[in-house]
Formats: structure tokens, C-alpha cells, sequence
């Protein structure tokens, strides 16, 4: 039990405690929007769409922002990405970088 | 500097949640909900978190909603969310795709799904049977063989129920919509199959709102592409009760102005009056139209739940009436309708369907912790549609909430369809199919 508790509290002091826990439930909803294409939290089913699950956030963010100002050509992901805000994308960069 | 990302990855989302929530000290019974269960190219289901809220849900239909809503409620609540998914039947057959089994591209089976990894991984308890009532004052379902279950919230996923079109009832296998994906697919796929050179398959469309708005666009096509290879000189009559194509009407002017040009005839603003089986012929607002195939798709209502729970389709006396932040009944407290059902301002379709479950289980877990849904959700609509027997379109459509009507919006900018239907699109949608089934059903 004392065991427990001290791994808990270590747990916590390193990930900031109750401010990680509020941001990773915020971008959850929102990047389950991704989930249907992407698979349950950002890991695919089947291969041919990206993996989402452990990339950097500021990866998946800077590749959204891409899409999102894409000025040529016409995909599924253009038009997706401009149905989310600044904050909204980097609250969902966020979780998939959380996700194994 | 510990790098946080990194702990957090070696970690694992799984550990961290029930570490935490073993600090947290409440919730249920910590029960080893751990999944071992993997999906068809060796994904891992996520774990469900060993404690969380504590509370009784009781789900009404495993279709996508359905399904998608236990899945989510136990992997963000928790195992001390007891959660019960009542269906009457065995597996799932999807509806999406089910176009290809009328052009022998698809079988049945290959579209059946099973409610196994809701139980095995998620540790959903799966009832089957049907429901008889709801009580909402005792809080309590009702099922057919006098069982009942006692529920904290309760979340309907009914899908659709049909109108009666006068002489359908009469006209038994010879004359079927198969808009409900099963034994009625067959039929159609052997219809069409024994049609001959020459012939004519008529198919009628409701007006809007019907479940999958492309689909009967969808299906004229892909039959009318059937038909061009296989029987010489058939024609495909479309009569549509809307006044322009519902979904995707760049894409399915362009496949019947000129794709499937000559064997596609489309008619806007035409509506049924009554079928007559013994002459295969419709009586329609355009007049008396005759085929070899006839595939009526009748208008819809909420499925029977909704229908048959005083005060639930309050939308035109068809729909539940919905708070789209949370999915709960604008009528009855604690009860919650998504997919097809509700009358929200979003499309009747399995993928968002999807997203309005995952919408409602966070909502379900925020209010059993004492607190209130999500004030500004976002789902999304996205579909791919088979336009010949090797290409397909899609569409797409971010939904956010906009608190000034209580309704679901499309987000300006974030709504629109592919320029041409593609080979490129055709791979992309099997790879679409197989993730929304995975993240619903797996």
C-alpha cells in the first residue's frame, strides 16, 4: 500500500498533477474525431492512413496546420483539417503525442 | 528536465490512468479489466481504466452508435461503470458498403460484425433480446421476456424504422428497399442479377432527412455500372422526392451526366403515391412508371423505442429531439437517443453516428462525476462512396456547436466533397471502412 502511494505521488510530481490530467481529458473528445479514420487513439486497424499514436505533437500539429493552408490541389484532409481552431488542433497534436 | 512526452510514452496511457485513478482512492470494485484482445492486423485494444466513475448505463441497439457508445463509456469510464448493451441480434450487418454485395463485389459475411470485443476487451455486458418498454420515472428497461435492468442513464441507438408505402406491404420479397442492410440485400443483388438485357431498375428516394444521404445516389450508380458490362441496353430510373441530389451533388451529377450517362435517368421532385406488385409499376407524381426491378426506399422515422416512449420524437413527430452537448432527451431526463434516431442537424450516417456516441459517453462520465458535458463539442461526418466498380468520391464535414441555436453547425470552410471520383479514393475508402468498424466494433 505504501508502495503504492509513493509510486502514485511520483507519478503525479512528474506530470504536473491535476493541469496534465485536465488537458489530456480536453483534447480527448476532440481527437476522437480522428479515431474513425485514424483508429482508437490515434492506432489504425488497417494500414494506408497515418498513424497518429506517439508522434511528436508538434509534428502532428505542424502537418495539420499544412493542410489546413493548403491553397492547391483537393483532399479529405484539407477540407477536415479547417473544421478545427488553432487551440483545438494543438489540444489534439497533444493527446495523440501522449498515446503509446 | 525529466522530457515529460517521453515518461508519458514509456509509461503508457494504460498505467498512467490507473495510477492515477489509484491515487483518486474512489471508484468501483478495481477489477482487472485489462485487455488482451487484438484486432486483425495485431492492433491492442486500449485498456480500460481500472476504477472511474461509478454509475448503471444501459444501451438500447449495437449498431455503429450503439456499439461506439459502450466501447467509449468503459474505455473513459472506467470498470466502475457498469455498462449493458441490449440487441436483438447476433451480429452487426453493415449498411456501409452494403451497395456491393447488389454488384456480387461484396458478400454479407464479409460486412457482418459481432459484439465479442465490446464484452472480451471492454468488458461490456451484452444482453440479447428485445426491449418492451422503457420506464422513464422508475429508471428502468423492460425487456421481452419480462427481465428488466435499472439504469442511472440510459442511451437509445434504435437506428431507423420504415413507413409502409401503399402495395409495398402486400408485395413481400418481390418488391424490397434493402435499406436496412440483411436479408433484403440478397434479394435485391438476386433481382438485379436475373434482370435482362434491356431492362429497367427503378429506384425510388425519400425526402430528406433518410439515413446516408448519398447512399441511393450511391446505389444508382454502382448498379447502373453493373448493369452497363452485364446487361447491354438497361436503364436505371432514379425518381427522387427532393428537389436536387441530397449529398454530393457535384459528384453525382457529373457520374450521371456523364459517367454513367445514357443508363442513368434522373428525376428531381417526384414522390409515390402507391405500388401496384402484380404489374411492377409505380404510381408516382410523374405519372405511371414501370420496372423489372422496383427498389423503393421508404421514408423514416426514429426506430420503435423512440417511437413507442411517450414524449421522445418530439421532432416532427418522427425524430428525438436532442441537447446535441450531451445527446440527453430534450423531453425525458436521463435518457439519451444518437445515430439515426435523434433529430439533430447532422447527416444519418454510421460515421458520425460514431462521433455522437463518443460525444455522449463523455458526457454520460462528466455528469456521473458531478460535473456537465462538454460546452462546445465538435463531431465530424465523412463518407466514401463507390461511383463505378473502381472508383469512389467522399465527403466531409466538421460539425461545431453553436450555442446561439442549440444545434450542430457546419464549420465555414469545413464542408465538401472530392473533385472526381477516383481509383485513389476507392483504396482510401476500404482503408475508411475498416478503421470506423475497428474503432467501433474493436
Amino acid at each position: 500500500m505504501i508502495k503504492k502511494t509513493s509510486a502514485c505521488l511520483a507519478a503525479l510530481m512528474l506530470l504536473g498533477g491535476p493541469a496534465f490530467a485536465q488537458s489530456a481529458d480536453s483534447g480527448r473528445l476532440l481527437a476522437s474525431n480522428c479515431f474513425q479514420c485514424h483508429g482508437t487513439n490515434g492506432r489504425p486497424s488497417v494500414s494506408g492512413f497515418d498513424r497518429l499514436a506517439g508522434s511528436s505533437s508538434s509534428e502532428i500539429y505542424s502537418e495539420l496546420k499544412e493542410m489546413q493552408g493548403k491553397t492547391v490541389g483537393n483532399d479529405i484532409m484539407k477540407v477536415h483539417a479547417r473544421g478545427y481552431t488553432d487551440t483545438q488542433l494543438r489540444a489534439i497534436s497533444a493527446y495523440f503525442a501522449a498515446q503509446r | 528536465m525529466i522530457d515529460r512526452r517521453k515518461f508519458i510514452t514509456l509509461l503508457g496511457s494504460g498505467t498512467l490512468g490507473m495510477l492515477l485513478n489509484g491515487c483518486g482512492g474512489g471508484g468501483g470494485g478495481g477489477s482487472s479489466d485489462t485487455s488482451t484482445g487484438t484486432g486483425g492486423t495485431g492492433a491492442v485494444s486500449p485498456t480500460v481504466p481500472a476504477s472511474g466513475v461509478s454509475g448503471r448505463v444501459v444501451v438500447v441497439g449495437g449498431g455503429m452508435a450503439g456499439a461506439t457508445v459502450a466501447k467509449f463509456l468503459r474505455l473513459w469510464g472506467g470498470s466502475g461503470l457498469d455498462v449493458t448493451l441490449i440487441e436483438r441480434d447476433r451480429q452487426y450487418q453493415s449498411n456501409i458498403l452494403s451497395n456491393l454485395v447488389l454488384t456480387g463485389q461484396r458478400s454479407m459475411a464479409s460486412l457482418a460484425y459481432t459484439h465479442d470485443k465490446l464484452s472480451s476487451a471492454y468488458g461490456v455486458k451484452v444482453v440479447y433480446g428485445n426491449v418492451a418498454e422503457i420506464d422513464p420515472a422508475g429508471k428502468r428497461v423492460h425487456l421481452a421476456d419480462n427481465s428488466s435492468l435499472p439504469y442511472d442513464r440510459l442511451v437509445l441507438a434504435p437506428g431507423i424504422a420504415f413507413d409502409t408505402l401503399p402495395g409495398l406491404e402486400t408485395a413481400g420479397d418481390r418488391i424490397v428497399h434493402a435499406w436496412q442492410a440483411g436479408p433484403q440485400t440478397v434479394t435485391l443483388q438476386q433481382q438485379i442479377a436475373a434482370m435482362n438485357a434491356g431492362g429497367v431498375f427503378v429506384l425510388t428516394i425519400p425526402k430528406t432527412p433518410y439515413r446516408c444521404p448519398p447512399g441511393p445516389y450511391e446505389r444508382a450508380c454502382v448498379v447502373a455500372d453493373y448493369l452497363k458490362t452485364r446487361k447491354a441496353g438497361s436503364k436505371v430510373i432514379v425518381l427522387d422526392a427532393n428537389a436536387s441530389i441530397a449529398a454530393e451533388p457535384v459528384t453525382f451529377d457529373t457520374a450521371f451526366n456523364f459517367t454513367h450517362a445514357g443508363v442513368i435517368e434522373y428525376h428531381s421532385g417526384v414522390t409515390i403515391n402507391s405500388i401496384d406488385p402484380s404489374t411492377q409499376t409505380l404510381d408516382t407524381s410523374a405519372g405511371l412508371i414501370r420496372g423489372d426491378v422496383l427498389n423503393p426506399i421508404p421514408p423514416q422515422r426514429a426506430g420503435a423505442i423512440v417511437s413507442n416512449t411517450a414524449g421522445l420524437a418530439n421532432v416532427n413527430g418522427r425524430w428525438a429531439g436532442v441537447d446535441v452537448r450531451s445527446y440527453e432527451s430534450t423531453a425525458l431526463a436521463g435518457i439519451h437517443i444518437i445515430g439515426d434516431a435523434n433529430g439533430s442537424t447532422q447527416p444519418k450516417a454510421g460515421h458520425i453516428a460514431n462521433a455522437e456516441a463518443k460525444v455522449c459517453a463523455d458526457a454520460i462520465v462528466r455528469i456521473l462525476a458531478g460535473g456537465s458535458p462538454d460546452p462546445s463539442p465538435v463531431t465530424n461526418s465523412a463518407c466514401y462512396s463507390p461511383i463505378t466498380a473502381s472508383t469512389a468520391s467522399w465527403l466531409t464535414v466538421v460539425f461545431g456547436y453553436d450555442s446561439a441555436t442549440g444545434t450542430m453547425k457546419a464549420v465555414p470552410g469545413a464542408a465538401g466533397e472530392a473533385s472526381s471520383a477516383t481509383r485513389g479514393n476507392y483504396d482510401d475508402m476500404f482503408v475508411w471502412f475498416n478503421n470506423l468498424m475497428g474503432d467501433t466494433f474493436a
